[in-house]
């Protein structure tokens, strides 16, 4: 039986006792959370983010089949124009009453070097869809976030990344790119040509063009051994150091209310292919949403029942092609803030996280993910010139998230940390000028490129300008 | 499995699909009959109503930024692949 599916059953066992007497208070609790209406007065259907707590009625949605095509609608479209990706930014990044753009038909890959190992990739690109592409010309992204819904766009937009020592976020491997300007120019950059705009907008917010296709520096296709395994997370922070060290990609999964931690371990292998079989995940977080609704004002006997389902259930060991296991299906809902913290910082920061979470919202069931990234040198990166080790805290989509801000900003920004720029955070201009270095000089290249801020929403105004 | 008319399939693939053609994402997969019944069973105005809204896994719109609602009905019909009324 797989680590999963024996908590399942376990609890499924404690429910069957347990859940008479909470009916009421939990229909209630898990009703879907009221959204805006499908239109506006003006008819305009609506636009949602996936989580559903960004939303727009945009005047006009264009899908530009090609680089003439939307270089002849940059000139005209409605402002702001705000690009999108697969909607899963939960700060407000594309909320327009302009124009929609999404390059979902400037997909695929365009060509590739095998000597070099390079890829040259259209930015609409998914990356669920560029994996098996890249697979198919013996490539591959040794490194992959969370989720493979983004496109390559948006995932440079706002710094996307995996975890591992060694390996920089996505934008890290572009060794070039193509932008489309509002003047209706398609321009090259690297760092040979527009060093600067390469330099500025390699993570952009769709801010200063849009960007049309990238060339990634890609590695040999190789096929991995992912691991999860079930540890105490005292043990974990201590050894975090070491896995680091031991493993080609590393993260884990700290659960509040239970001293247990998931820990992921991806490794290069030669052994036979052991496919990674259903998806369990989102299993095991209901069992945990299950644990707190019957015991979450109890936290001893939610510890207790939790440490009894988990410990000495077996670690689950799968094999195959990496972007079939580095990537995972997440249909769970839910809102995430994740900060970038000096690598020094990061595992106090989660001891004071767990912490705070278990002493104030017993209603977080949520695991709280901890990666490390590799520093890179675009300007607006997260990890410009520092290696970052990042904490995600996540609150289930039908639960109350403003603790995020009250309870959990604080600690982030007090250890130095800089937000995802997709994930939740109420920083501005002024703070964004204090965390990076070169700030101003993106600033500069921004405005030179889109003086009127027709690319810039009202949050992007706040966030890149301030006033 | 792919809807034949060129736009619809170019919607499909890149919304619909990456969770209704994907095994394990919680969806009903696209031509899946006996997953569709329960979900055909509610009403073509029940399921346009929660593609537009989101409705638990799916996200508002079912993540389609170009698609209008006869779209929605449209793609609904291809991945249930039964009548619908």
């Amino acid at each position: 039986m797989t680590t999963r599916r024996a908590l399942l059953t376990g609890t499924a066992l404690l429910v069957g006792g347990s859940a008479a007497g909470a009916v009421g208070y939990r229909l209630w609790r898990d009703r879907e959370p009221e959204g805006p209406p499908a239109t506006d007065g003006a008819g305009r259907l609506v636009w949602r983010n996936w989580s559903g707590i960004q939303s727009s009625y945009p005047q006009a949605r264009a899908a530009p089949a090609n680089e003439d095509e939307l270089a002849s609608l940059l000139k005209t479209a409605q402002g702001p124009i705000r690009p999108v990706g697969a909607g899963h930014s939960f700060q407000p990044l594309v909320p327009t009453s302009g124009t929609l753009l999404t390059l979902d038909r400037m997909s695929g890959v365009l060509d590739h070097d095998p000597e070099a190992v390079t890829a040259q990739v259209r930015a609409g690109t998914r990356l669920g869809e560029l994996g098996p592409a890249l697979a198919r010309i013996g490539q591959e992204m040794r490194n992959l976030p969370d989720i493979n819904k983004q496109s390559i766009g948006g995932a440079l937009g706002t710094g996307t990344h995996g975890t591992g020592l060694g390996f920089k976020a996505i934008h890290g491997e572009v060794q070039s790119f193509r932008i489309a300007t509002l003047g209706g120019d398609i321009l090259d950059c690297s760092a040979d040509h527009h060093p600067e705009i390469f330099h500025a907008a390699r993570v952009n917010l769709g801010a200063f063009g849009v960007i049309t296709e990238v060339t990634l520096k890609n590695a040999p296709l190789t096929t991995v051994q992912k691991r999860v395994e079930l540890r105490d997370v005292s043990d974990v922070c201590d050894d975090w150091p070491e896995l680091k060290k031991n493993h080609r990609n590393v993260e884990f999964y700290a659960i509040p209310f239970t001293g247990k931690a998931a820990v992921i371990t991806v490794d290069e292998t030669s052994r036979p292919v052991k496919p990674r079989g259903a998806d369990e995940d989102s299993s095991t977080l209901m069992t945990l949403k299950t644990l707190r609704d019957l015991f979450g004002y109890a936290p001893d006997v939610r510890r207790f029942v939790a440490r009894k389902l988990m410990d000495a259930l077996p670690a689950e060991d799968m094999v195959d092609e990496g972007w079939k296991l580095l990537s995972n299906e997440r249909p769970v809902r839910f809102n995430e803030m994740e900060f970038h913290l000096p690598v020094e910082a990061q595992i106090p920061a989660l001891k004071e996280v767990v912490a705070t979470i278990e002493a104030n919202r017993p209603d977080v069931f949520f695991p709280i993910e901890v990666r490390h990234i590799e520093a890179d040198d675009a300007w607006l990166s997260p990890f410009y010139q520092r290696a970052s080790g990042s904490v995600a805290v996540h609150a289930y989509y039908k639960d109350e998230y403003q603790f995020l801000f009250t309870l959990i900003e604080p600690i982030f920004r007090r250890h130095g940390g800089r937000p995802h720029w997709g994930k939740l955070n109420s920083l501005t201009a002024a703070d964004f000028r204090a965390l990076y270095p070169r700030f101003d000089d993106a600033m500069a290249v921004r405005a030179a490129l889109d003086p009127g801020g027709k690319f810039l929403n009202p949050y992007l105004k706040k966030a890149l300008i301030g006033g | 499995m792919t809807p034949s008319d060129p736009k619809l399939a170019e919607l499909y693939t890149h919304a619909c699909k990456a969770c209704h053609g994907v095994a394990g994402s919680g969806a009903p997969l696209t031509g899946d009959k006996a997953a569709w019944a329960p979900r055909v069973a509610k009403g073509l105005i029940a399921l346009k109503t929660s593609v537009a809204a989101g409705y638990k896994g799916m996200p508002a719109g079912g993540q389609c930024f170009t698609c209008t609602p006869a779209d929605h009905e449209a793609l609904i019909r291809f991945m249930a692949d039964q009548p619908v009324s």
